[in-house]
């Protein structure tokens, strides 16, 4: 079982988390065209290489946080940070 | 409207298991501590994430990056709550009901964590005073490693026998207490 | 017959001849010693067939006499599989031949031998393809073909758990190499488990000579002295990411099996060597055994394997066979040096057993055991699961690793040939590595993790693997595609009986590479998973193929490295339950109980329907503590309540209570409830049920990543209170006996909350409002006191005619009042303005969790949307199931479904919720139902209002 490193915990079993998918960044609902609300609804890169992605400690420390993890390897790259101000692909 | 009396606070555990007299591993049921939870934007208790330690005769455990934990008798609790830092943003809020509590201890402690919970139980990782959540017969448990530490052998500096809080969501409490009771036999572990 | 073949005393058996066993063998009494394998007990009483195979139902003895034996399965009592050649003997067990019919002495189906041709690879795939409808029966009557034992479904079951582990170095393999890097590694402060397969520690030690076996003793003994956690009869099934490995433990003295977790630092890989059969024509008959098994039940068990042996030796395990053989006093006919060219032929033999061996020479011996050392294959299982791709190496005749990752390391046969001598030392070099990196990868654990004690100094530089290798001893590359004996079969796969024709049939036929080969003929997938088969498949391709075995590459192992049994899977069962703190009363009441989720409630106490009528006509209470509840503290809750609900919060004041519906953002319904202002800054939120733990993690979401500035506590308290619903028009008269609160209509009014004093209890909340659309009072009081309210409230209304109801009576209910519940009447495309609360979605609100859909719904295309209506069927006698279909009138069209339906007992009619098309959604619609099971047509109407019963809520405002 992969080790999340959780920058509050530090190291932990997957199954203490949950896997909340690719980050992104929530538009203006009162701008945003279909089209773009559409793409941050549904659409995901879903890349086998470096993803900037959400996990949330549903078992340890219930936060949010944003991790780089290359998915063909499950190397983590770069201290990961508190899930505030997510947003932005990697 | 007639009088009521209230009644003392009863605790989740329902079933009762025979006590055994010096059984090396034993579960006892603290549902009835008092306990508040502390939520805060500032330092308190001069506790960071992952620790505890005693403040008077209470717990206090840091549960979560921005969570404390008060846990002990009632009048010690209230002690206790004199030294939150009430500055910022923080809320204080009754705990008592909401949570149970056990308490795991004989020197088997870790090895039967070891059965029902995926965390590192050696010294090094979790030593005394250490806070960890985590899943534990696939319930989720703040468990506070708590020590006890006889007179005699805190004079001598050795180490007391390991001893484990286990505070969770009351409505699963009767369900955990039965599983941890099952898993335990290989110790002997009785009700203590 | 008392064990006849049982041998004098051997210098190192392990069996104790002072404890004999009884046991029965295919219900004949045989005696074995405390010690023996079932095998070892078989072969010592003079046992030669214990088996017939797979397809063609030959006689099968023993080959490898171990774990990985294929032809040792057998029943032990009501247990089917049992590896004989690794389980050990006990007193009274009854031990039967599996696979045979109807006897093992004659079997019917060896007639398959007979039509072998059509039992060829890839038979079942032509031969029952088409037609699809006759397969029934083909696999009725291929079933009684099938192998295996008989589950018994009545015996006992047995007792399985499960444990983790952090071990600093997990050692794989308790042979020299793997001791000794266990020992290093404690003695270098590693904390260490050493897993073996066997049952005790030494692997090939164990039957070697007089210094082996003391070296196996000093090496066991040194390893305890380390404190090592040694666990025999083990074994290490996985490795997965992060070192993540699965143990199966055999040897625990309270579970039949334990599955271990295992998460280690470094893992040492010391599988050790497989023997590898030979492929020759007669290679299955009774009495072929690999030099391994001859020396174990010689060594080990005092087992005579047979009267008169030739042996075919490529290396010096053959040569000590012999000398064992000679030892024991069993003849030797005839050595065969593979090395100096010398092959056999075939190995001729009646039903039972061979007898005579054929050479190449042309000569030919009689003999009753052929023992064959005709070469190693590398288990190199776990270091394919961390990636490795071992290569060919043509002169030692097998594979070996390239590099595992940096926290693998591999020692003993699998990196090498030596000495017992350059076993140990690399294996200890092996363990001094492993616990350097151990020590690193610890250091840098403690350090990230929070609760750790502290960590001095600097990480450990990454210790460089200095190791001497291990050499490589050339050995011949024995391998046969063709066999040239004359009518027999030369086995490549034993347990599926696939010769070495089938596999160049089957290349030929195009399945020519290595894991089509095995997918199609199913080589390599028996009980040994390779263990035996996958050299010599891969050989086989390789000459099918006219290239190298290094060319051909190998098929890639996969977990587990041995079978786990389900139970083991499963381990302890967890199955976690939540109940309120009223539950002993429920239970001691007559409740039947439902589960819903985790929590397990009363669904009613043995008449709903009259649960109802009571409520409506008396008073009724109902334990609703499942429901979640979420205390929301800070300035900022009204923002947050104003992102995540549709309506607007802003003004809602100190004990006012408002009821709002969540969306995702997608406009879809995710949940709904109400939530009161219990002081300043200070809300408490209900959930429905079985969303309390996704709203929380929701709440969290938009406060942690979207809304970070806001200063918004949630906590969940879903069981800090016990919550208990009175409802009916007695319940004022019932509360006012039980509280100070205030409760005349004017002071206290629907959809308001007070706090107070209930039976004494004090920080209760009591809140106005109706899902069962009675008069009716919420109270959420201190969990640790919940028994004592709703004691009191049973105690105090029985005047008032108070009775308890569950969850049906209120389903019920709120179904006649037309409330829909999230889940059951809204799907994952339900929009929040199709289910009749358009008035709550304010999309003059700037920002709301939902807005940008629900304003393009609600704008553009809401005539496109289904609606949620109530129906009554035209019958009022017909209650259409749930999930019924509305259909045009007349055709199959399907415009709808019934989502609710109830009869109820207050209108005496049956009522519904469901979903329509838009065009089907006005009052008086009629509808057509089409209804299950029969499909039965009949016909409904749309209803003007959602509740059937009150439509004005003149009762529950009273």
């Amino acid at each position: 079982m992969l080790l999340v490193p959780c920058p509050y915990c530090g190291p932990r079993n997957a199954s203490d988390l949950r896997h909340v998918g690719e980050s992104h960044v929530r538009p203006d609902p009162n701008t945003a065209t279909p089209e773009e609300w559409r793409t941050y609804l549904y659409l995901r890169d879903n890349a086998a290489d470096w993803t900037t992605e959400t996990w949330y400690g549903t078992r340890c420390c219930r936060k949010y946080f944003k991790v780089e993890r290359n998915t063909a390897t499950n190397e983590f790259r770069n201290p990961p940070m508190p899930g505030n101000k997510l947003g932005g692909k990697a | 409207m007639p009088e009521h009396a209230a009644p003392a606070m009863v605790s989740p555990i329902t079933t009762s298991y025979p006590s055994v007299a010096g059984s090396p591993l034993t579960l006892a049921d603290e549902s009835t501590l008092t306990k508040t939870l502390v939520r805060s934007d500032q330092a308190q208790f001069g506790l960071t994430f992952g620790h505890s330690r005693m403040e008077g005769d209470a717990i206090v455990a840091a549960t979560r990056p921005d969570e404390w934990t008060i846990l002990g008798a009632a009048e010690a609790v209230a002690a206790a709550e004199a030294a939150i830092d009430r500055g910022g943003f923080t809320s204080v809020i009754p705990w008592t009901h909401g949570r149970a509590c056990f308490r795991l201890s004989g020197a088997d402690a870790s090895r039967m964590l070891e059965k029902v919970c995926g965390i590192d139980w050696s010294d090094h990782m979790t030593p005394d005073g250490a806070v960890v959540s985590a899943s534990v017969a696939l319930t989720t448990c703040d468990i506070i490693r708590n020590d006890i530490i006889r007179n005699d052998i805190a004079a001598g500096g050795a180490a007391g026998t390991p001893s484990y809080l286990l505070v969770m969501d009351r409505s699963f409490a009767q369900y955990l207490f039965d599983a941890l009771i099952d898993a335990g036999q290989e110790f002997g572990i009785a009700v203590g | 017959m008392a064990q006849s073949n049982r041998l004098p005393q051997q210098p190192h058996e392990v069996i104790d001849r002072g404890s004999p066993l009884n046991f029965t063998w295919n219900g004949k009494n045989l005696t074995g010693f405390t010690g023996d394998t079932i095998a070892s007990a078989l072969v010592a009483n003079g046992v030669e067939v214990v088996s017939r195979s797979m397809k063609y139902h030959r006689p099968r003895g023993y080959i490898t006499a171990d774990f990985w034996d294929p032809n040792g399965f057998v029943q032990v009592g009501p247990e089917p599989n049992v590896r004989s050649g690794h389980r050990e003997l006990s007193s009274g067990i009854a031990v039967d031949p599996q696979n045979v019919w109807p006897s093992l002495d004659y079997d019917v189906k060896a007639a398959n031998g007979l039509v072998g041709r059509f039992l060829s690879a890839g038979f079942y795939y032509k031969t029952f393809m088409k037609p699809a409808s006759l397969w029934p029966a083909f696999e009725k009557v291929l079933s009684t073909f099938a192998p295996g034992g008989t589950v018994d479904l009545e015996a006992p079951k047995d007792e399985f758990d499960k444990r983790y582990a952090h071990p600093d170095v997990l050692v794989a393999g308790g042979g020299p190499a793997g001791m000794a890097a266990a020992i290093a590694a404690a003695e270098s402060g590693a904390s260490v488990m050493l897993v073996e397969h066997e049952h005790r520690l030494g692997g090939h030690l164990c039957w070697g000579s007089d210094a082996d076996v003391a070296l196996a003793g000093e090496l066991a003994a040194a390893a305890e002295a380390a404190g090592v956690e040694v666990l025999v009869n083990s074994t290490v099934t996985g490795r997965y990411e992060d070192n993540w490995i699965a143990v199966t433990q055999r040897s625990h003295p309270l579970a039949t099996e334990r599955l271990i977790k295992a998460r280690a630092k470094v893992l040492v890989v010391a599988a050790g060597l497989i023997e590898r059969p030979y492929v020759f024509a007669g290679n299955d008959k009774p009495g072929v055994m690999l030099s391994g098994a001859v020396r174990r039940l010689v060594n080990l068990y005092a087992a005579k394997p047979g009267e008169r042996a030739v042996v075919f030796s490529a290396n010096a395990d053959g040569d000590a066979t012999v000398a064992d053989l000679e030892r024991a006093g069993i003849e030797v006919a005839s050595v065969v040096d593979a090395r100096s060219g010398a092959n056999l032929i075939e190995a001729h033999g009646g039903s039972k057993r061979v007898s005579s061996i054929e050479f190449a020479d042309g000569s030919k011996v009689d003999a009753d055991l052929l023992v064959v050392a005709a070469g190693w294959t590398a288990p190199t299982s776990l270091l394919n699961m961390a990636g490795d791709r071992p290569v060919y190496d043509e002169s030692s005749a097998r594979f070996f690793p390239q590099h595992a990752i940096d926290n693998v390391l591999t020692t003993g046969g699998l990196a090498g040939d030596g000495t017992r001598d350059e076993l140990v030392e690399h294996g200890r070099a092996t363990g001094r590595l492993a616990a350097e990196r151990a020590a690193a990868v610890r250091h840098r654990l403690q350090a990230f993790t929070v609760q750790a004690a502290p960590v001095d100094g600097d990480e450990p530089a990454w210790a460089d693997d200095a190791r001497t290798p291990l050499g490589r001893d050339p050995h011949p590359a024995l391998f046969q595609s063709t066999s040239t004996g004359t009518k027999s079969k030369a086995f490549v796969d034993f347990s599926e009986d696939i010769s070495n024709k089938d596999l160049v049939a089957a290349a030929k036929e195009g399945y020519d590479s290595v894991e089509l080969l095995k997918r199609y003929t199913t080589a390599t997938m028996g009980p040994a998973q390779g263990k035996l088969e996958t050299v010599n498949t891969v050989a086989v391709l390789a000459d099918a193929r006219g290239e190298t075995i290094e060319e051909v590459g190998t098929t890639v192992w996969r977990p587990p490295y041995a079978p786990i049994s389900l139970g083991g899977l499963a381990g302890r069962i967890f199955n976690p339950h939540r109940v309120s703190a009223i539950h002993e009363w429920h239970t001691s009441n007559g409740m039947v109980p439902i589960q819903a989720g985790a929590w397990e409630r009363p669904d009613h106490y043995g008449d709903p329907a009259a649960e109802v009528r009571n409520t409506r006509e008396n008073v009724g209470i109902i334990d609703v503590s499942p429901l979640g509840k979420l205390d929301l503290r800070g300035p900022d809750v009204p923002k947050l309540l104003n992102l995540l609900y549709t309506n607007k919060w802003s003004k809602l004041p100190i004990e006012g209570v408002r009821y709002g519906i969540m969306c995702a953002d997608d406009g879809v319904v995710m949940d709904d409830g109400v939530t009161g202002h219990l002081g300043e800054n200070h809300y408490l939120m209900t959930t429905t049920s079985s969303g309390a733990a996704r709203v929380w993690e929701w709440i969290e979401n938009w406060l942690q990543t979207e809304r970070p500035d806001w200063q918004v506590h949630v906590t969940p308290v879903t069981t800090a209170y016990t919550s208990i619903n009175v409802a009916g028009p007695k319940s004022r008269e019932l509360m006012a006996q039980l509280t100070d609160i205030d409760l005349d209509p004017e002071a206290f009014p629907y959809m308001t909350l007070r706090q107070g004093t209930i039976a004494g209890i004090d920080d209760c909340i009591m809140w106005r409002i109706g899902f069962t659309g009675e008069l009716s009072y919420e109270l959420h009081v201190p969990a640790g006191h919940g028994l004592h309210v709703w004691e009191t409230l049973m105690e105090t209304g029985a005047d008032l005619g108070i009775k308890p109801f569950g969850l049906e009576a209120q389903r019920i209910m709120r179904l006649e009042k037309g409330h829909f519940i999230v889940g059951q009447d809204t799907d994952g495309l339900t929009l929040a303005p199709t289910t009749g609360l358009e008035p709550l979605i304010k999309l003059d609100k700037d920002d709301f969790v939902g807005k940008a859909e629900l304003a393009w719904a609600m704008n553009d295309r809401l005539d496109e949307l289904p609606r949620l209506v109530a129906i009554q069927t035209t019958d009022p006698t017909i209650v259409p199931m749930e999930a019924t279909q509305i259909v045009r009138a007349g055709t199959t069209e399907i415009l709808g479904r019934i989502t609710s339906s109830r009869m109820s007992p207050t209108l005496n009619r049956s009522v519904c919720l469901g979903q329509v098309a838009s065009a089907m959604a006005a009052p008086g619609t009629e509808l057509e139902l089409v209804l299950i099971p029969d499909g039965r047509r009949v016909t409904a109407t749309v209803m003007e209002h959602h509740a059937h019963f009150d439509p004005e809520g003149e009762r529950l405002r009273a």
